[in-house]
C-alpha cells in the first residue's frame, strides 16, 4: 500500500509539473501587458519593474526560475496587488473555498446517494418522478441562476420570520455558508442521483439480490446489506472529478453570495494577466485535485475488497 | 408413497405480461417430491422449469409476472398467495435454493462466512458469534479446506467450483426440507460438475432432504434422480422415475431429447440427432399438443385438441395421444400419420 501510494504521488508530482509548464507557456503567449497600468509608466519606471519581476530576462530563463522558486514553494509576488506574496492570497482566501466546497460536497455526495436510493425504491412512482424532474432542472440550470434565487428566496424567509435567519451574502459563520454550499453542489447532486439511480436498479437485478431474496431476508436487510453498499461503489468512482467541478466552480457563486474565496482571485488573475498570481493559484488547485483523486483511489479500496493493489502494480 | 410428499405442485400456471403480449410460461405444472428423493425437471431453455421453481419461491417480478392458479404445498402449506413476510420465513429456512452462476449469486462486497451466518441470523435466534462460528462448520461441511480462513474471504477469492460449495452451505444452512437446484453444474467445468453432485448426493443421504434439480443434462438426471419430470412448453409431458423415463418412455419429446443424448456406444451412428424445428412461441402456443409440429408421430387429432395424461405404469404418466385406447398401435401407426 505504502508503495502503492508512493507510485501515485510520484506520478501526481509529473501531473503537477506538467499543468505549471503548460500554464506558463500558455499564459506568456496570451496578447496583453501585465504591468500595464492607467497610471503613466515612463520608460525608466517600467524597466525598473520588469526587472523587478524578472520579465527583463527571456521566457526559457524566467520559466527556470519560475521552477526553482516553485520547488522552494515560493510563487513570488502579485503583480496586481502591491507587495502582497501569493502565498499569502492562498493562504488567506483557499482556506474560505475549501470550507465551502467541502460543505457542498458532503451536501451533493449525501444529497446524491439519499435521492439515488429514493427513485430506485420508488421507481416509477410519485417520488420518483418528482425527483427526477427536480434533477433535470437542476442539471440544466446554471449556478448563478440558482445563487440568485437562493438569495432571493433568503430574503423572502426572513422577511416571512420578520427577523434575519440567514444573512443574504458575506462570509463567517454557518449561517453564512448553508445556502452557497446548496447552490454550489446542487448540479452535482443531481448528477450523482442520477448514477446512484440508475446504479441502485442495476444491483436490483443481479443474481445476489435474488440470492438474498431466496435465503428469505427481509426487503429492509436487502436494501441496507446487499443494495446499497454495491450501488455506492461508481458514486465513489465519480467523487474525484465531482471535487474538481465543485472547487473550480465556486467562483461564480463566491462571486454572488460575496464570499472572500480563492476562486474570484484564481479568475481577476486571468483576467489581469497577474502572471505569478495565475500559476499560484493554478498550480495550488491543481496539486489539490491530483491529491483528491489519489484520496478517492485509496478510500474506494476500503469499500470495495476487489480492489486491492496487487504486487505488480506496486 | 402414502407419506405426505415433501413439495407438491398442482396445475401451477404463471403468466408474463410483455409489450407483445401475454407469455404463458408455465401453463398447469404438477409434480410431487417426496424426503430423500431427487425429482429432475427436464426440458430445453424457455419451456418453464426455472419459472415453476421461483414462483413457489415468490422470486418472479411481479409485474410483469403472474401466478395466475394452481397451488404448491411445501409440507402441506400452501406457498401461493403468501405474503412478503410469510415468504420470508419459509424461504431460506425450509427450502433453499442454488443458482446457476456461483459467481454472479453471490453479492461481491461481503465476505462469504458473513453471508452464510446472515441466513442464520435472520431465521433462528442465534447471535452473530454463533452464527458465523456454525458457518465455518457448514463450510467444513461441504468440503473447503481451511474453511475458517476462507469463511473470511470475499467471493472473487474463491474458484467457481468453490463457490457453488459456498452456495451448498448457505443453502442448507438452516437444515431445509427442501434443496431447489436450477441447474446447479451448468456454469461448471466437468471434473468440478461430478465433485458438486457427489456433494449434494452426500448431503441429501445424510440430511433425508428432498432435492428438486433443474437441468437439461440427461446425464446428470440418470446420475442423481429418483424421478423426472419432462417439460415442454410449459408444461409436464411425461413424469415417471428414472427407469420409467430412459427404458420406457412414452412421449415422443422424451424420446427426443434422448435421441439427442451422446452416448459411449453409438454404433454406427457419426451424429447426434437433434429434434427439428424450435419450441414453440407461448406468446401463442399452437393449438393442440404443443409438440405436434416438431412430432414425428404427430396425428390429425394433434394439432386440434391437446393430449390428456395417460397413465402408463405405477406413477409413470404422459400426456401423448398415442396412448389413448382408440390410437393406433405403432405397427400400423405410419399409415395413419398425417
Amino acid at each position: 500500500m505504502g508503495a502503492y501510494i508512493a507510485r501515485r504521488l510520484l506520478s501526481g508530482v509529473i501531473t503537477i509539473w506538467f499543468i505549471a509548464t503548460a500554464t506558463f507557456f500558455g499564459m506568456h503567449a496570451v496578447p496583453g501587458d501585465p504591468l500595464l497600468n492607467d497610471k503613466a509608466v515612463t520608460p525608466e519606471i517600467r524597466a525598473n519593474l520588469e526587472r523587478a519581476y524578472g520579465l527583463d530576462k527571456p521566457v526559457p530563463q524566467q520559466y527556470l526560475i519560475f521552477l526553482k522558486n516553485m520547488l522552494q514553494g515560493d510563487f513570488g509576488i502579485s503583480f496586481t496587488q502591491q507587495n502582497r506574496r501569493v502565498n499569502d492570497i492562498i493562504a488567506e482566501h483557499f482556506p474560505v473555498s475549501a470550507t465551502l466546497g467541502v460543505l457542498a460536497l458532503l451536501f451533493a455526495a449525501g444529497g446524491g446517494i439519499m435521492f439515488g436510493a429514493l427513485t430506485a425504491l420508488f421507481r416509477s412512482r410519485m417520488p420518483d418522478y418528482l425527483i427526477m424532474f427536480l434533477v433535470i432542472i437542476a442539471v440544466s440550470v446554471p449556478s448563478f441562476v440558482f445563487a440568485g434565487l437562493g438569495q432571493l428566496a433568503i430574503l423572502r424567509l426572513n422577511s416571512l420570520l420578520g427577523f434575519s435567519l440567514l444573512p443574504v451574502a458575506g462570509w463567517g459563520t454557518v449561517a453564512h455558508m448553508l445556502v452557497p454550499a446548496l447552490v454550489l453542489g446542487l448540479g452535482t447532486m443531481a448528477y450523482l442521483t442520477r448514477l446512484m439511480r440508475s446504479s441502485m436498479l442495476e444491483v436490483a437485478e443481479t443474481d445476489y439480490i435474488r440470492t438474498a431474496r431466496a435465503k428469505g431476508l427481509t426487503p429492509r436487510r436487502i436494501f441496507f446489506r446487499h443494495q446499497l453498499r454495491n450501488a455506492i461503489l461508481p458514486v465513489v468512482t465519480v467523487l474525484g472529478p465531482a471535487i474538481a467541478a465543485i472547487t473550480t466552480g465556486g467562483f461564480v457563486v463566491e462571486l454572488v453570495f460575496a464570499i472572500p474565496g480563492l476562486g474570484r482571485y484564481f479568475v481577476q488573475a486571468v483576467q489581469q494577466l497577474d502572471y505569478t498570481v495565475i500559476m499560484g493559484t493554478t498550480v495550488f488547485y491543481g496539486a489539490f485535485l491530483v491529491l483528491m483523486v489519489i484520496a478517492v483511489d485509496i478510500v474506494y479500496g476500503f469499500i470495495d475488497p476487489r480492489i486491492q493493489v496487487s504486487k505488480s502494480l506496486s | 408413497m402414502s407419506e405426505q410428499p415433501v413439495l407438491s405442485v398442482r396445475d401451477l400456471e404463471v403468466e408474463f405480461d410483455t409489450f407483445g403480449g401475454k407469455v404463458r410460461a408455465v401453463r398447469g405444472v404438477s409434480y410431487d417430491v417426496h424426503a430423500g428423493e431427487t425429482l429432475a425437471v427436464v426440458g430445453e431453455s424457455g419451456c418453464g422449469k426455472s419459472v415453476t421453481v421461483q414462483a413457489l419461491m415468490g422470486l418472479i417480478p411481479t409485474p410483469p409476472g403472474r401466478i395466475v392458479g394452481g397451488s404448491a404445498r411445501l409440507m402441506g402449506r400452501e406457498l401461493i398467495g403468501l405474503n412478503q413476510a410469510q415468504l420470508n420465513d419459509v424461504r431460506g429456512a425450509d427450502m433453499g435454493m442454488i443458482f446457476q452462476d456461483p459467481m454472479t449469486s453471490l453479492n461481491p462486497t461481503m465476505r462469504v462466512g458473513d453471508q452464510i451466518a446472515e441466513t442464520l441470523v435472520v431465521h433462528r435466534d442465534i447471535s452473530r458469534d454463533a452464527a458465523l462460528a456454525e458457518a465455518v462448520r457448514l463450510l467444513e461441511r461441504t468440503r473447503i479446506p481451511e474453511a475458517a480462513q476462507r469463511a473470511r474471504q470475499y467471493p472473487f477469492e474463491f474458484s467457481g467450483g468453490m463457490l457453488q460449495r459456498v452456495m451448498i452451505s448457505m443453502s442448507l444452512a438452516c437444515t431445509p426440507k427442501l434443496l431447489i437446484a436450477d441447474e446447479p453444474t451448468t456454469a461448471l467445468d466437468v471434473t468440478i460438475q461430478d465433485q458438486v453432485l457427489e456433494l449434494m448426493q452426500e448431503i441429501q443421504r445424510e440430511d433425508h432432504m428432498a432435492i428438486v434439480l433443474i437441468t437439461h443434462d440427461l446425464g446428470v438426471v440418470a446420475r442423481m434422480a429418483d424421478r423426472v419430470a419432462v417439460m415442454y412448453a410449459g408444461e409436464v409431458v411425461e413424469y415417471g422415475s428414472v427407469d420409467d423415463i430412459f427404458y420406457r418412455s412414452a412421449h415422443p419429446y422424451t424420446e427426443g431429447l434422448k435421441e439427442a443424448m451422446p452416448d459411449m456406444h453409438q454404433h454406427g451412428k457419426d451424429r447426434l440427432e437433434a429434434i427439428p424445428g424450435s419450441p414453440p412461441d407461448l406468446f401463442s402456443p399452437p393449438p393442440g399438443c404443443a409438440y405436434h409440429p416438431r412430432c414425428p408421430h404427430a396425428m390429425r387429432i394433434c394439432n386440434r385438441i391437446g393430449p390428456s395424461e395417460y397413465p402408463v405404469g405405477d406413477a409413470h404418466h404422459a400426456s401423448c395421444w398415442r396412448l389413448h385406447e382408440d390410437a393406433p398401435t405403432t405397427a400400423s401407426e405410419d399409415g395413419h400419420a398425417g
